[in-house]
């Protein structure tokens, strides 16, 4: 068995086996998180593996039966973030959601997640890239609606599986289209196709079915309730790789549709322009942190596609690379944010065993008493921001510039809009560091519990990730160049 | 004549789910309505298959597409009954508290 194919098939095998070494021993549901970290250890062995085939080979493909799997640029990033971030988020959730109803089965749910997003990333063909989409999907759902018992999470799930389940109806009907029309189904093969009215009306049915998951406004209702109710590190696996699972799948459908390739780009661009702006004011008024954090996820999927719309309309290969990039430090950034906010919301209500939602005013003060989180926090939401020298300001550069390369008045325009958002955003982001190290502390602070170890170490963690990414971004060049390359191949440009 | 028939069957199918979604309040009555949805992308996929005459992959598919819409539909189902326990009603006009 060949490691590509080994790391797409471990996450599946293993996730039971998390969900059995928990259930053995009743009273230490911790050996789940230790046989999920066990499992990405050796993921992690098997990626690098992958990585350094591809490296020297390019592409690699692995055939079961009829089936193709395939290791190309976007699979390798996609599956780094994954890992990256279903790596930390184990290792902090330990205290968090330890004494949880059901410990073990939400850490076979995240190892089954990240499983199903590397194997949507390694999809050939369309077909599978709906059923690995639709396992991702299910596994989410769960883990949405982990909390049960509580309102407001079975809401939250509610709502969140009634759209995306219709959201990959139409997928499925896309599907059915193009196979109706063209007789395969293999992504390769379907950039030979030509284009056709059929074609294009399955490109919208996946632009409006993938764009549930993607978040794109006005499909976008389920995501500040689905992130702000989830457990904190679910929040960070929904905002750094769920949504942009969806992303990759998108592109990659559309990215065989490329007869076309110029009206997907006014398309994406189009929702990018939508969806900075109307991120940006729904969280400008939000007082709740996680669903402040959840609008910005919003305006940062309009930073990406505003990326790759450049590399569709003006075929500008430094779009695709920067929206990639940006994929990957939007994870990283936005996994920190969620983590620090999460690690706040345990030592000022959780460990109460109070489940309220932590508010903007709780924070007030929080940087004397938490001193780590608190600049955890603040380090991510500046960098979300885009202020030099961390991981935002890089990856958003690189974007900006592509739009400028291409000398097209529009895009110039458009990449100026983009920029004034990002100005806005910081309307959101500074009041929440001002009221971190300015104000006085909330009595939430002053009766706050500390924070477990475990938690800060995966804070420093991250954190320092997203400086070293800001300060050299050529630490991540290996995994977005080759991304970025691999889509402007798919166009054919 | 066989070709035509499916596809309005598709259709009609696609009618009633997509009605059903938009005027039902009931979770169960909105999982039902979400299967019926999902049927008429699995009738799709065997008549894109009968089409172009590659009718077994075509079922092949509709069957894989029945497995996985079963794990949707027992979540939500499990979902249905965890709102009834915890609203009291199965009715979505319930669950809006959220709303803003």
């Amino acid at each position: 068995m060949t490691p590509s194919l080994a790391l797409i098939g471990l996450p599946l095998v293993s996730s039971p086996l998390v969900y059995f070494a928990g259930r053995a021993d009743r009273r230490h549901a911790a050996w789940s998180r230790i046989a999920a970290l066990l499992s990405l250890l050796i993921a992690w062995v098997l990626f690098v593996q992958s990585a350094t085939q591809f490296s020297m080979s390019g592409a690699l493909d692995s055939t079961i039966g009829m089936i193709t799997l395939r290791i190309d640029g976007i699979s390798l990033l996609l599956t780094a973030v994954v890992l990256t971030l279903a790596t930390f988020v184990t290792l902090y959730s330990d205290r968090y959601m330890m004494g949880e109803m059901g410990e073990e089965k939400y850490y076979a749910l995240v190892i089954a997640m990240s499983g199903a997003m590397i194997g949507l990333a390694c999809a050939a063909d369309l077909f599978n890239l709906w059923v690995w989409f639709e396992l991702m999907t299910v596994s989410s759902f769960l883990l949405v609606a982990f909390y049960c018992q509580r309102r407001l999470a079975l809401e939250a799930g509610v709502k969140y599986l009634v759209q995306s389940a219709v959201g990959s109806v139409l997928v499925l009907l896309g599907v059915a289209l193009i196979f109706a029309v063209t007789g395969t189904l293999r992504l390769d093969e379907l950039a030979l196709a030509g284009e056709s009215l059929a074609l294009i009306g399955a490109g919208g049915l996946f632009v409006i079915g993938f764009g549930v998951k993607i978040a794109l406004v006005p499909m976008h209702t389920w995501l500040p309730d689905a992130h702000s109710q989830a457990p904190s590190g679910i929040s960070t696996l929904l905002s750094g790789v769920v949504i942009e699972a969806g992303l990759i799948a998108l592109l990659r459908v559309i990215g065989a549709l490329a007869g076309i390739a110029e009206s997907w780009g006014v398309l994406l661009l189009a929702f990018a322009a939508i969806n900075m702006l109307f991120g940006n004011l729904m969280a400008l008024r939000q007082k709740q942190v996680k669903r402040l954090l959840a609008f910005s996820s919003l305006s940062h999927i309009g930073y990406m596609l505003l990326g790759f719309g450049i590399a569709f309309y003006a075929g500008t290969p430094d779009g695709a690379a920067g929206g990639f990039f940006h994929l990957l430090t939007h994870g990283l950034m936005k996994g920190l944010a969620f983590l620090a906010a999460g690690a706040l919301l345990y030592g000022l209500h959780l460990a109460h065993e109070r489940h309220d939602p932590l508010t903007v005013n709780d924070l007030a003060g929080a940087g004397k008493r938490y001193p780590l989180a608190a600049l955890s926090l603040s380090i991510a939401v500046l960098g979300l921001g885009g202020l030099p020298p961390l991981a935002g300001f890089m990856s958003k550069w690189q974007i900006f510039t592509a739009g400028f390369e291409t000398q097209d008045l529009v895009l110039m325009l458009l990449v100026i809009f983009a920029a004034l958002n990002s100005v806005l955003s910081l309307a959101y982001y500074a009041p929440l560091v001002n009221r971190m190290y300015r104000d006085h502390p909330s009595s939430a602070v002053q009766q706050g519990k500390p924070i477990p170890l475990s938690m800060q170490l995966t804070l420093i963690g991250l954190a320092v990730l997203v400086v070293a990414i800001g300060v050299l971004p050529s630490l991540v060049s290996w995994l977005t160049e080759p991304a970025g390359s691999t889509l402007m191949l798919a166009l054919g440009r | 004549m066989t070709g035509t028939i499916l596809v309005i069957g598709v259709l009609a199918l696609i009618g009633v789910g997509l009605y059903g979604m938009m005027i039902l309040h009931n979770v169960l009555k909105l999982v039902v309505a979400l299967q019926i949805l999902t049927k008429a992308a699995a009738l799709a996929l065997v008549a894109a298959g009968y089409m172009n005459g590659q009718l077994q992959l075509g079922q092949s598919l509709a069957l894989t597409v029945i497995v996985a819409d079963t794990m949707v539909a027992v979540v939500g189902l499990a979902l249905a009954v965890q709102v009834r326990r915890h609203f009291g009603t199965l009715d979505t006009r319930a669950l809006s508290t959220l709303k803003r």
